[in-house]
């Protein structure tokens, strides 16, 4: 066995570290190997030189200055945590007047532009092919016709702009080449009047998958408007 | 050998993990405080000054240790004082260390290697200047776990404790670290022939 293996156990046999079993071996490998035998001596004569080193007690006055300091620093008053109070008190007013100037400010940034729903696509129960969709469609009237009860008559362009939209969208990109899976089967125009002259427009389609929702943004341009 | 009982008892703790100066400390008393320092300053100076090397960085860890202590005094039980004030003494002088990112070994290594006279080499100054630096040479845990074990008496399980090690890795950094200091003194004492 290489004696690299045994150094380890050679150090901890010279403080005393080892297992009567492991001592035994380590010292029968000592008594049969010159290198370790020297090896432990060395390490013997350097743990006894240092633990002889540190023997030597601190002098009383070096014990007795670091009490004072910790007393002396006891006696103070809590400089620190009154200024920490103080910070916290300013970080807190500070805060205050930034939220109050937010609120208050006479140029506030206007709302955000809401895009505004023209059509939901509702999912359909099954697949249907391309070819009987566009039957179906053509059964219930040509866009603008074609109108579902409750439909309000104003709607009817907005509705087929957003019908020939939604078809010419295709079909959902999550459907995996399934293209009928999200039909068109009525088109409703959603109530925004807070964002009637917005030119953004968003048609909602429902997919097989009742967590998955497309919405189409778009921006409407040109004399159809 | 020392153990952590017997540190406790050497410091006056009572049996039974009582310690009336504790108590009294927490209701306020300084005295009190300044009695519990007392009975520990060996223990608190003594380790800081084997782990930092030099008296003025062990008194400033000192003090620190028996300020943390102060503030913790409700928290600590009397029979787990011995090892709270190990473990906060060797944290203490770890993050001292680091604040000041020592290259005391090197600088160390380089005045061994350049100052003295070949004729003195064997001398018993230098030696224990030798010894004193081999020590600094070690890592923050093996320096840590050699000064418990060796020089603080501590058992390799209540070092383990102390530093919140396994047994095994305790006597693999024991290990490690009286091969590196023997090492350390060979090459010196190489260069100097």
């Amino acid at each position: 066995m290489s004696c690299a293996i045994w150094q380890d156990r050679v150090a901890l046999f010279a403080g005393g570290d080892l297992e009567e079993a492991e001592a035994v071996a380590v010292e029968r490998h000592i008594s049969e190997c010159a290198a370790c035998s020297v090896l432990a001596a060395e390490l013997r004569w350097e743990l006894d030189g240092l633990r002889e080193v540190h023997a030597e007690p601190l002098v009383a006055a070096h014990y007795a200055a670091v009490r004072e300091r910790v007393l002396a620093e006891l006696e103070k008053p809590p400089q620190r945590r009154v200024a920490w109070a103080w910070a916290a008190g300013l970080a807190v007013a500070a805060a205050g007047a930034w939220v109050v100037w937010l609120v208050v400010r006479p140029n506030a940034l206007p709302a955000p532009e809401t895009p505004r729903v023209v059509a939901v696509v509702p999912k359909v129960e099954r697949l249907v092919p391309r070819g009987l969709r566009s039957n179906r469609f053509v059964e219930n009237g040509t866009p603008g016709t074609g109108r579902k009860a409750g439909m309000t008559p104003g709607s009817a362009g907005l509705t087929a702009r957003a019908t020939a939209l939604a078809e010419k969208a295709g079909p959902p990109a999550i459907q995996e080449q399934k293209p009928a899976a999200a039909e068109v089967a009525a088109l409703q125009p959603a109530p925004h009047p807070a964002v009637e002259d917005s030119p953004v427009r968003m048609v909602q389609l429902a997919t097989d998958d009742p967590n998955v929702v497309i919405y189409w943004l778009f921006e409407e341009k040109g004399e159809e408007r | 050998m020392k153990t952590l009982a017997l540190a406790a008892v050497e410091a006056g703790e009572e049996p039974e993990g009582r310690d009336s100066a504790l108590e009294a400390a927490r209701a306020g008393d300084r005295a009190a405080f300044d009695l519990l320092m007392r009975r520990h300053e060996r223990l608190v100076l003594g380790t800081a000054y084997r782990l930092a090397g030099n008296l003025e960085d062990a008194q400033d860890a000192s003090q620190e240790v028996f300020l943390r202590l102060y503030r913790n005094l409700g928290k600590i039980e009397a029979g787990n004082l011995a090892a709270w004030l190990y473990r906060v003494t060797v944290n203490v002088c770890h993050d001292a260390r680091r604040r000041r990112l020592s290259t005391v070994p090197v600088e160390d290594a380089a005045e061994l290697a350049d100052g003295g006279d070949p004729q003195q080499s064997a001398s018993e100054a230098e030696r224990r200047a030798l010894l004193l630096r081999s020590l600094r040479m070690l890592s923050e845990r093996e320096r840590a776990a050699l000064v418990l074990r060796d020089l603080e008496g501590l058992s390799t399980a209540e070092v383990a404790g102390v530093l919140g090690s396994s047994v095994v890795t305790v006597r693999s950094q024991i290990s490690k670290a009286r091969l590196k200091m023997r090492d350390f003194v060979e090459r010196y004492s190489r260069r100097r022939l």
